[in-house]
């Protein structure tokens, strides 16, 4: 993956068309299963039944959200298996893999919040904010696919597992539905439109692009690797770029 | 009738009596005189021949008063004077009572004239005698016109004291005797007959045709709505009047459940609702009778128990095979088991209808009953208490083997999850909320998320200010 052809001029390539596709389907499917499944969460509100009548009624609604279901579970399929071919046979390298040293950089960051430590951590292609809510998502959105599979045939799975297994299905399908629902609402939406860093949009999911100077500031380990030069000059680069940007402002 | 020779002489007669006894009006002629010297007193039985017997008594002060009082006793006892007493024999009294009101007639002749006469005598032509002494008396006869009685009811029960009967087009007849007693009794003891017989009065009594028995009561039950319009206009809707207006004469009206001349308050005897739909529905009946609520009912008196009206309704009894009344199903038993004074006397959970309406059932059922009402989509039925729990024939699971509930229970949910299996029916919390104990993989599950979103959320939520303020310190 590392190579010098991802540097164009002053931007460099983040996202393959691949990834740019799957963020749209997975960003579409999700904001159709909200619709549809926290209207049936929150059904006594008077949007959710607005929306779930503008469905054509609850059976409708139903129906659109567990074949949006299946969209999901697809993409989620697709991209697991993708993942793990290209980590097993294509020597990706596998940047999503949380280390040690993201608890380290997220303890810096709380401490360069607070003023202790004088500059952010230095963090490579994820950082630990963006690798929380990947896995958040991820593993959830798992969680989500077997708890509504369960949903979905409830006389089936109860020829093999007590009748329990249903209930708590549901509680586990709502409760977790709100989980990432927060995660995305909260988290993901204030780091990439919200954040004083990107905003008014972190634009990369969608050109592929990100520039080089966001590079220096979020991602200086893997700008180091891809311009193949020691890890000091580049952060020297960036505190230079950051003084500049400093005395101009 | 024709008016024979003598008939003429002995009206002429009377005409001259009648003015004579204008003048001698305090005193009696002799041969009533001579007569009541024996028959002012007590004690002259006549017998007849099956034992039945008759006092030969005359109260001379009624017979004074009376419009007869001019005539002689051999006006009308015509085989009697004073030389002449003779000794009769009668079968009956009603034999006797029969042939000595003939005499009238000889006066009395145009009888036809009057509706009420015309009925009573086109019956007569049919074998069924009517004395006229039996709407009118005899010594105390008053005229009619001049009679003044102290209600209405007094006036006409006159003649619906006695066995009249009235007779419609398909040969039904209908007895018109008024049990007096029975008005007494009614909740509408204090109205006179023609508040609900309108268009009767003292002085008029309109000759109506029915095709039958049934039209004839469809159309009294008419006249309850001029007082009970509410209630009229709640029968409007309800499936006994959809069924009457299409044409089925059996549909109950008014008088079928009220009764009629004796009209009950239902509100003190509950068990008498039961058993007046019971007289159209007896297999109903006999399941509620063994339900939890109809054993209620009948063994034990109990007033909490609901009987039919209270599910169903009094007058705007709706289909209870139509969707929109499943629909209500949950709200009808709410109404009893979501109240906290009723069912909590008996340890039943006010839980019951908040755990069904908030489970996957009853959250359909919402959307289904305003998808019909507002949007007019067709919904499908969904399960709702009857389904499980059933009808009429509810029975308490108290003493019951749980064994063989869940067994009962398997069988419901297979009414619409075909393929359930014996596991199913677990995956129903029976109205309970999890607990550790009734369901602890629910519970915990449920426990964890209680405290991990608000974590998260308060996590995600600092963070995100730490980073926000220290890119203002930075600026």
């Amino acid at each position: 993956m590392a190579n010098i052809d991802r540097i164009k001029g002053n931007k460099i390539r983040r996202f393959s068309i691949f990834r740019i596709i799957e963020h749209w389907a997975v960003m579409l499917t999700f904001g159709v299963l909200v619709v549809t499944g926290l209207s049936q969460k929150f059904y006594s509100l008077d949007v959710s039944q607005w929306l779930i009548f503008k469905m054509g009624g609850i059976d409708y609604a139903r129906l659109v959200h567990r074949f949006t279901g299946i969209v999901f579970l697809l993409i989620t399929s697709i991209h697991i298996i993708i993942g793990i071919i290209g980590v097993a046979f294509k020597k990706w390298h596998p940047s999503m893999i949380i280390s040690k040293k993201d608890f380290t950089d997220a303890i810096h960051n709380i401490k360069y919040y607070l003023g202790i430590e004088s500059r952010p951590a230095i963090c490579d292609r994820y950082n630990y904010k963006q690798k929380f809510e990947y896995w958040g998502i991820l593993i959830g959105g798992l969680l989500m696919i077997v708890t509504g599979i369960i949903l979905w045939f409830p006389t089936f799975i109860t020829r093999f597992l007590p009748g329990e297994i249903i209930p708590a299905a549901k509680v586990m399908h709502t409760n977790q539905a709100l989980v990432i629902f927060l995660i995305i609402a909260v988290w993901h939406i204030y780091n990439s439109i919200f954040s004083p860093d990107v905003s008014p949009l972190d634009t990369s999911i969608f050109t592929g692009y990100i520039s080089k100077e966001r590079m220096l500031t979020e991602h200086p380990i893997e700008l180091a690797r891809l311009e193949g030069k020691p890890l000091e000059e580049i952060i020297t680069e960036h505190q230079d770029i950051h003084y500049e940007n400093l005395e101009t402002s | 009738m024709t008016i024979t020779a003598g008939g003429k002489i002995i009206f002429i007669l009377m005409a001259f009596l009648v003015t004579f006894a204008c003048f001698a009006s305090d005193a009696f002629s002799g041969e009533v005189q001579e007569c009541l010297r024996c028959h002012a007193k007590h004690g002259i039985i006549k017998k007849f021949e099956n034992n039945e017997s008759i006092e030969a008594y005359v109260d001379a002060k009624k017979f004074m008063v009376s419009v007869h009082n001019s005539l002689a006793c051999s006006d009308c006892h015509t085989d009697f004077s004073t030389e002449k007493h003779p000794s009769r024999r009668y079968r009956s009294k009603k034999q006797y009572i029969i042939k000595s009101s003939l005499v009238c007639r000889r006066c009395h002749l145009n009888l036809k004239a009057t509706p009420i006469h015309a009925k009573v005598l086109s019956e007569e032509e049919e074998g069924k005698p009517h004395p006229c002494t039996n709407c009118h008396g005899s010594h105390s006869i008053v005229h009619v016109g001049k009679r003044t009685f102290k209600t209405e009811e007094q006036h006409c029960l006159k003649c619906h004291a006695y066995e009249l009967s009235m007779e419609f087009n398909n040969g039904e007849t209908l007895s018109l005797k008024i049990d007096a007693s029975l008005l007494k009794a009614s909740v509408h003891r204090k109205l006179s007959c023609s508040d609900c017989h309108f268009g009767f009065s003292s002085t008029r009594h309109p000759q109506r045709n029915f095709k039958s028995l049934r039209d004839f009561s469809i159309a009294n039950s008419e006249t309850c709505r001029r007082c009970h319009f509410d209630k009229y206009t709640k029968t409007m809707e309800s499936i006994h009047y959809i069924k009457l207006s299409q044409g089925n004469l059996k549909a109950p009206v008014c008088t079928d459940c009220h009764g009629s001349h004796l009209t009950l308050d239902f509100g003190k005897e509950r068990t008498l609702i039961a058993h007046r739909c019971q007289r159209c529905h007896p297999r109903i009946f006999d399941i509620y009778a063994k339900s939890v609520h109809g054993k209620a009912l009948f063994d034990m008196h109990n007033r909490d128990v609901p009987v039919c009206v209270d599910c169903h309704k009094a007058h705007d009894i709706a289909d209870a095979l139509a969707l929109d009344y499943r629909e209500k199903i949950p709200e009808i038993c709410s109404n009893c088991h979501a109240n906290e004074a009723i069912v909590s006397k008996y340890g039943l959970s006010t839980n019951v209808v908040k755990t069904y309406l908030s489970d996957f059932h009853g959250v359909t059922l919402i959307f289904y009953k305003k998808q019909r009402e507002e949007f007019n989509k067709p919904a499908r039925q969904i399960a709702v208490c009857t389904d499980c729990h059933g009808s009429h024939n509810i029975i308490s699971t108290r003493n019951t083997d749980p064994a063989v509930v869940k067994a009962n229970l398997l069988k419901r949910c297979q009414q619409c999850h075909k393929d359930a299996t014996k596991n199913f029916p677990a995956a129903w919390l029976s109205h309970y909320e999890p607990t550790l104990k009734k369901a602890p993989l629910v519970f915990i599950v449920n426990s964890i998320y209680q405290i991990f979103i608000p974590g998260l959320l308060i996590g995600l939520i600092l963070q995100i200010i730490l980073h926000i303020w220290r890119y203002a310190v930075n600026r």
